[in-house]
């Protein structure tokens, strides 16, 4: 009777396979099943490893295929096929298997994270945000390194290895390894020992400068990382009132004109910034000319790209000056 | 009768999945539950798994002139002097020696234990005593052919699931009646015991979960005819009709909460400590019948298993 629940498992992907798991998945939502039989029904149903990583309420439930409980202390992988339980990324539930969900893998994940919210939000309560107040003290390089810690022991933090500092617009935050990337405006800082948190912290507050809104009027990439920054990031010791003809330029220009060059000096051929931009290439070919002859510069040639995006990273650096 | 036990969550979830494989069970659907795909044991290649068993047919006489009966015999590599006899279930009317072999052979991997299990003739062609005799046949071969077989025969244990559970209960007060071998266990698995079918468990799940009262009335019938349900039962048939329950080699009983055989075999348990013997009992709470089987990968169905493997391993070296 065993290729009874052989059977179970090998859904395909028909009408019938969908209908299968969304009845699997309500039934255990009815009875108030826990999250490991949740995760379990995702990895038996799918046929690989699933993994549910709340990094906020610290809950990490790991089950391989044939439903065993298998704790897997490694990162999730981004690509994997994943869900988002919550809308700033910092609970996700994911199919130990890459590329994009086909349909039953989509049903999967869609019905297990519904029924994962649910037992999350009856039985573990809201995300314990972690004290502002004590990240503020485990970032702060002129806090004793006594006090700092004691908040890092208070945030079960004193081991964690790989842990990030992070700079948002309203203040610091933490990233242990492995969490998703946050949303919004974020400078990341280097990976460090617990200890080291006020330098990544310094170095994420540098790379919060270089990250855009992502709008119109200032595009450009929202989260930055300081490892990729290296060189570049002494622009940041530039005087906000520095006098910069280049900058002028940009600030006269069109409203079209600064996303058409940042996906222009951003992407890695004049065809993929077209294809970025939803644009035919001969049509950004004929707005980067004229781009061109607004800014008085060549574009075009290696050295006046560089000039272009040393222009408009200037140019975020005053816009976000602290 | 108040309200069924509910099943486990993630046995429950599976059940309609299952309840599609598994028609409503009727004298008249006999034929057709033995074609049918779901109820079908490994291969003689999956057997040997990759050459780890040797795996032999004998052909065995019967028990007083009945036809000759064929044992399914798998010797491991490493083999340790136990054996487990084994009586297949399918509620005395379907399935074949094969059938629940995956987990014996688990457990003689693990074990180094030689597994016989014998093709019994079934009901209703075969009514009560052929079967039981079948396999009461095939073990005193078993035990008189240890040394051939390569176990010790003190180490000789009896198990079986559902119907063979049953068979296997049946086999221990047959041996201890009749002189035949010394037991060192059975291994009940969820165990058909009661012919009389009307415990409050049978009530309560009529209708529900795998192999109901109804079913279960199906079988029996076919075992029985007539005499099912009334005074001229033999114990050898149906164990729980047993006044005795002193005497028996060590017993291993399971069952889950929501399901037909949860009052009977929790009875045999209890009537056996009450009759001074050895039993370990788990009751699995919201189990339906073979509900480890049916799906494995649920963490009760892993609970349920390993407990089995813990009963062996104090058993066997304790």
């Amino acid at each position: 009777m065993r290729d009874l629940a052989v059977r179970l498992a090998a859904l395909d992907a028909d009408a019938g396979a969908a209908l299968r798991v969304i009845a699997y998945f309500d039934s255990l939502a009815e009875s108030r099943a826990g999250l490991q039989a949740i995760v379990r029904g995702a990895a038996v149903l799918a046929g690989c490893p699933a993994r549910l990583d709340d990094h906020g309420r610290r809950v990490h439930v790991r089950v391989d295929a044939a439903g065993n409980a298998a704790p897997d202390p490694a990162a999730a992988d981004q690509a994997w096929m994943r869900t988002l339980l919550v809308p700033d990324g910092s609970a996700v539930l994911a199919l130990e298997r890459p590329g994009e969900p086909g349909p039953v893998e989509a049903m999967i994940l869609e019905r297990a994270a519904g029924a994962a919210r649910a037992v999350l939000d009856r039985t573990r309560g809201r995300v314990p945000a972690a004290d502002p107040a004590l990240v503020e003290l485990i970032v702060d390089a002129s806090a004793p390194p006594d006090v700092r810690e004691n908040a890092l022991h208070n945030l079960n933090l004193s081991a964690a290895a790989g842990i990030r500092a992070v700079a948002h617009p309203g203040g610091p935050a933490l990233l242990p390894a492995g969490a998703p990337l946050p949303v919004g405006r974020a400078g990341i800082g280097p990976a460090v020992p617990p200890m080291d948190l006020p330098a990544s912290y310094a170095a994420a507050r540098t790379a919060l400068r270089f990250a855009a809104d992502g709008t119109p009027e200032d595009p450009g990439p929202t989260v930055v990382h300081a490892d990729d920054l290296g060189a570049v990031a002494l622009l940041a010791d530039v005087p906000v009132d520095a006098d910069a003809p280049d900058l002028r330029r940009l600030d006269q220009a069109a409203p079209w004109m600064l996303a058409t060059l940042y996906a222009f000096a951003d992407a890695p051929s004049l065809r993929a910034a077209a294809t970025a931009l939803r644009l035919h290439h001969s049509t950004l070919q004929d707005r980067i000319t004229q781009a061109a002859h607004l800014l008085g510069w060549s574009i075009t040639t290696p050295s006046g790209r560089l000039r272009l995006q040393v222009a408009l990273a200037l140019r975020r650096l005053r816009r976000h000056p602290v | 009768m108040t309200k069924p036990p509910a099943f486990d969550p993630e046995l429950g979830a599976a059940l309609s999945a299952i309840a599609e494989m598994l028609p409503p069970f009727t004298l008249d659907g006999i034929a057709d539950a033995r074609k049918g795909g779901a109820i079908v044991g490994p291969t003689d290649e999956e057997l040997s798994r990759g050459g780890k068993f040797t795996v032999e047919e004998r052909l065995v006489p019967g028990l007083n002139g009945d036809p000759d009966i064929t044992l399914l015999i798998c010797s491991p590599d490493n083999k340790t002097g136990g054996c487990i006899y084994h009586t297949h279930g399918g509620g005395m009317v379907v399935g074949d020696r094969r059938l629940g072999m995956d987990a014996l052979l688990d457990w003689s991997e693990e074990f180094g234990l030689v597994i016989v299990s014998v093709e019994y003739r079934l009901a209703p062609e075969t009514p009560d005593p052929g079967p039981i005799d079948d396999c009461y046949a095939g073990l005193l071969w078993t035990a008189a052919h240890a040394d051939e077989l390569g176990f010790d025969p003190s180490r000789l244990i009896v198990a079986g699931g559902s119907a063979g559970g049953g068979l296997a209960a049946a086999l221990a007060l047959r041996a201890r009646d009749q002189g035949g071998p010394a037991l060192l266990g059975q291994l009940l698995m969820c165990p058909m015991l009661d012919d009389r079918n009307d415990t409050p468990s049978a009530v309560q799940m009529d209708g529900l979960g795998v192999w109901d009262r109804g079913a279960n009335l199906v079988g029996w019938s076919a075992l029985l005819g007539d005499r099912r349900g009334g005074p001229d039962v033999s114990p050898y048939a149906a164990p729980a009709r047993a006044a005795d329950l002193s005497g028996l080699p060590p017993a291993f009983i399971d069952v889950g909460s929501a399901e037909t055989f949860r009052d009977e075999d929790v009875a045999y348990a209890t009537r056996i400590w009450q009759a001074g013997g050895d039993a370990e009992l788990h009751v699995w709470p919201g189990g339906f019948h073979g509900f480890d089987m049916m799906v494995p990968t649920a963490a009760i169905s892993q609970d349920a298993r390993a407990a089995r493997v813990r009963w062996l391993n104090r058993l066997l070296n304790g």
